[in-house]
């Protein structure tokens, strides 16, 4: 078995994301939940499913350390590569890590113009052209609309295919977007193509899709991740 | 001494390079009554400070062997380890930190949680030693122990919490405020040995008592008694919050931080209180040694002086009066004359001087209670033994030691040198488990390893200098390795039988890869088809194989060699004949079982203004490095990235020019990978134009 058939097995599949990943076309993604509940967990699935189709993925981590960020990365791989006959193991993790570099931002220090500045320098620089931006930690209430639109035409600029974040909803905050989108997205909601949250009940936890533009899943689908490793279970 | 253990602290200091830890240490020694003068690291009066006793460190103004010393504070006896502060020297601070039970991690007030900050963090953590943290040179322009703090709760993941505030800061320090008594506390006198105790400034009252407010809500998650009186607003007792401190401190869920400037002798009276309320005494740490007599079992050490004795040399030194061996003892009294037995080579040995140290001074001692680090004049062992009395046969847990990345050849000039380096090197593997020396059998040249550049230096320098062994040094060389990636059969008949004693011997099996460990010898021979006297004759030649891989000349690891048939001669077959077929059979096996090349890797740390970030980052690619990530500190970006340690070779010249000097860097072995394939053909190549030349 080879990178190839790790894609294939990779229970993420199930979201149908090849056209996003592999595509031309430009989105961004949102996956939501309260507090701990698994976002990066997601995040990090979604950003190694690009890494192993061959996408460069900058992982941007706003208050958090790089090793946090690369410990999600080695113990999502190990699990996905878990029992797998993978000939020459090592060479094809090394080979998907290749595609990854994590920025870390402090929470007060992060902004949209930095960003922009740090990732153009490296694009000029003929340092790392990402295809794919992850951001964890994202302040959705502090960040204007503005903000958002901003960061689309940047990833038009850029050329990058897909851009997702993370928010954390909370129980108190009952409002919603007419497609169910919680807050404090609800009303940027319009600006994201997919959004997925992440809701608990009893013991387990489900994947519930929002929302899902060129997706192989219908918007209402709920799927149930795994509580101890937050991957996609199979049905 | 005092045979109460509760009045003994062994500690470890430890920081980034740098952080003043030595001027730390000197302050520590002078307030302690042990100097009685003060002596800067690189000071105008030409002394050195006491503890870097080693001529070289003074020179340099590094501490490379840590110095064991001994000083007593209040009603407390305290044993410290001052550990070097650069990365190539890690076993040091890895074997302080083994026979430690608290530590110093100081950082600097500006620079923060550096590289190897969260090095020796990781080693602190490692060996659950439990910490509390100095902010030194809080008198410098940008000092900022509040950021420091947070960087400590945010890069190395402490809950840790200022116990002071500072009054003033940069050149204006002036003292502290203790959050735990609130007083201010100022260090006056020419030496800063007047302590003066006053009412907090008015104009910090306030954000003092916000402060203790904040400090105590943490504390009191560690003492039932603390929480309760807090939320019945009753009057906190100051025990209770020490209490409380020591718990979490000791429980590794609180570090506790303190302030000042070592330099400007401010702060250092205050951490010394602090190891005595907080660090932990032998009796508070468990220490577990495995049972040589019973399948290795874990045992924990009682730190009871009427139990047999357990110690562990943690350092060798080679001094005036012959070999000095650092002991901690865990259990039992060492004493003068006693009789004790070295657990991992089976020998008796007299302790005939046993010594407390003082940097490179020493006091006649008569003996040491269990839980002491003390110094034994004239034991023959190597660093990492332990030693028991007759009844037991303990031996404390291994240490853990990282292989050497990379070697050089040392060429004696003369028979003199020649004589001289062998003792030299004969000490400094005994003394270092990182610092290896052999022989190359094809080239007869010798060849020594280490963990770095600097590491390799520092040894050729102390050859010349306390050997006289003059040498010539080869150019830096990387440690490759060759392993195989897949199963591989193999027979082979070594057969010479055309006149005289002939020589027989069939081996037949096959290698495969061993994913932990270097090498494993399997015999699975069945029905005598080769007689049990030649087993270990297979097992000899394979081994011979490893020490050169076929395709470059490196050492062959991670090999699994098993036979399962063979064939023998009752007159022709020998020792040697097995021997030989085993080479045969591996090398036949050898290039069929997929060899391949693997360099090491080293974690590479740099920290530089951001607006240099991204000619760092090109220079790191340029070098077949791969970024792990970069970390905003404002104007300041940690760049973090896996390089092989053959392109790092003249690296800081290279980062100097590049960032005017402005970025630093730090490196540690990381791991060993495949050499991508146009690496691995140079080096094929090079190997065998060197072989064609002989």
């Amino acid at each position: 078995m080879g990178k190839e058939e790790l894609v294939l097995n990779n229970p993420l599949r199930a979201l149908g994301l090849e056209e996003k990943a592999e595509g031309n076309g430009q989105s961004m993604g949102l996956v939501m939940s309260r507090a701990g509940l698994g976002k990066t967990a997601i995040l990090v699935q979604i950003a190694l499913d690009s890494m192993m189709r061959g996408n460069k993925v900058l992982h941007i981590s706003i208050g958090e350390s790089i090793d946090k960020a690369k410990s999600w990365y080695n113990d999502i791989l190990s699990l996905i590569t878990k029992g797998k006959n993978i000939e020459n193991i090592h060479e094809v993790i090394s080979e998907i890590l290749h595609n990854r570099m994590i920025m870390t931002f402090k929470e007060a220090s992060f902004n949209q113009a930095k960003l922009e500045e740090r990732l153009d320098d490296m694009v000029k620089q003929n340092i790392y052209k990402p295809d794919c931006l992850i951001i964890d930690g994202y302040d959705f209430n502090e960040n204007s609309r503005a903000a958002l639109i901003g960061l689309r035409r940047f990833m038009k600029e850029q050329g990058l295919k897909m851009v997702w974040f993370s928010a954390v909803s909370h129980r108190e905050d009952s409002r919603k977007s007419s497609d169910g989108v919680p807050a404090p997205c609800h009303e940027v909601d319009d600006l994201f193509e997919t959004v997925l949250t992440i809701k608990p009940d009893n013991q387990n936890i489900y994947l519930d899709i929002v929302k899902c533009a060129s997706c192989a899943v219908k918007a209402g689908l709920t799927l149930a991740l795994d509580p101890s490793t937050m991957l996609i279970m199979k049905a | 001494m005092s045979k109460d253990l509760s009045n003994v602290r062994n500690i470890g200091i430890s920081a980034h390079i740098d952080s003043g830890k030595t001027t730390l240490t000197e302050r520590i020694l002078f307030y302690t009554n042990r100097i009685h003068a003060i002596h800067e690291v690189r000071g105008k009066d030409g002394v050195g400070a006491k503890m870097d006793s080693m001529e070289l460190e003074k020179e340099r103004g590094i501490t490379i062997q840590s110095a064991a010393t001994h000083c007593s504070w209040k009603d407390i006896n305290i044993n410290i380890i001052d550990t070097p502060g650069h990365v190539d020297f890690t076993i040091e601070v890895e074997r302080a930190l083994r026979v430690l039970d608290g530590a110093v991690l100081i950082l600097c007030s500006v620079g923060g949680v550096q590289s190897q900050s969260i090095t020796v963090n990781r080693q602190m953590t490692r060996y659950k030693v439990p910490r509390i943290a100095f902010i030194n040179k809080c008198d410098r322009t940008g000092a900022n122990p509040e950021r420091v703090t947070q960087q400590l709760r945010d890069k190395l993941e402490l809950n840790a919490h200022l116990m002071q505030m500072p009054i003033g800061l940069e050149n204006e320090l002036a003292g502290v405020v203790d959050l735990v008594t609130m007083k201010a506390v100022y260090y006056e006198g020419d030496n800063g040995e007047v302590i003066r105790i006053a009412e907090i400034p008015e104009s910090m009252q306030e954000a003092a008592q916000a402060k203790r407010e904040a400090l105590l809500e943490e504390v009191s998650l560690f003492s039932d008694e603390l929480m309760e009186i807090m939320v019945e607003e009753g009057e906190i007792d100051t025990q209770m919050i020490h209490d409380a401190v020591r718990k979490g401190t000791l429980a590794l869920e609180f570090t506790p931080v303190f302030i000042g400037s070592a330099y400007k002798n401010k702060g250092i009276q205050t951490l010394l209180d602090s190891v005595r309320e907080y660090l932990p005494c032998p009796t508070d740490v468990e220490n577990f040694a495995l049972d040589l007599k019973n399948h290795e079992t874990e045992v924990k050490v009682t730190n009871n002086p009427d139990d047999p004795l357990v110690a562990l040399a943690f350092k060798l030194e080679d001094g005036r009066y012959g070999q000095l061996t650092y002991v901690r003892t865990y259990q039992g009294v060492l004493q003068k004359g006693d009789t004790i037995y070295n657990s991992r080579t089976g020998k008796k040995v007299k302790v005939g001087r046993l010594v407390r140290m003082h940097s490179d001074e020493m006091e006649e001692i008569e003996s040491c209670n269990s839980g002491d680090i003390v110094a034994m004049f004239g034991i023959d062992c190597a660093s990492g033994d332990t030693f028991t009395d007759d009844r037991i046969s303990y031996s404390m847990t291994s240490m853990h030691i990282p292989e050497p990345v990379i070697s050089l050849a040392v060429i004696p000039v003369d028979n003199k040198a020649q004589i001289n380096m062998s003792k030299a090197l004969n000490r400094f593997t005994k003394e270092d488990p990182t610092f290896r020396a052999f022989v190359d059998h094809e080239t007869g040249e010798t060849i020594v390893s280490g963990m770095g550049e600097l590491h390799l230096e520092v040894y050729i320098e102390r050859m010349k200098r306390e050997y006289n062994a003059e040498v010539q040094v080869g150019a830096p060389q990387v440690a490759y390795r060759e392993t195989i990636t897949s199963r591989a059969e193999f027979n082979y008949t070594h057969k010479k039988q055309t006149g005289g004693s002939g020589q027989f011997g069939r081996v037949a099996g096959y290698l495969e890869p061993l994913e932990e460990g270097d090498y494993e010898f399997v015999d699975k021979i069945v029905g005598g088809v080769i007689p049990r006297e030649y087993i270990p004759s297979c097992d000899k030649g394979f081994h011979k194989c490893l020490e050169k891989g076929s395709l470059s000349g490196a050492t062959v690891t991670g090999v699994r060699c098993v036979i399962n048939d063979g064939a023998y001669h009752a007159v022709d077959s020998s020792d040697i004949a097995f021997q030989l077929a085993a080479i045969g059979g591996f090398k036949e096996g050898y290039l069929k079982a997929k060899p391949v090349i693997m360099e090491p890797i080293m974690k590479v740390a740099v920290e530089g203004p951001t607006e240099f970030q991204g000619a760092v980052m090109g220079s790191i690619n340029q070098r077949r490095g791969m970024i792990i990530g970069t970390t905003d500190e404002g104007s300041y970006t940690a760049i973090e990235a896996e390089v092989p340690l053959s392109e790092m070779f003249g690296y800081s010249t290279t980062l100097r020019s590049l960032t005017q000097g402005k970025a630093e860097f730090t490196m540690e072995f990381a791991t060993f990978k495949q050499v991508p394939r146009g690496v691995s053909e140079e080096l094929i190549k090079k190997y065998q134009l060197e072989k064609s030349k002989g």
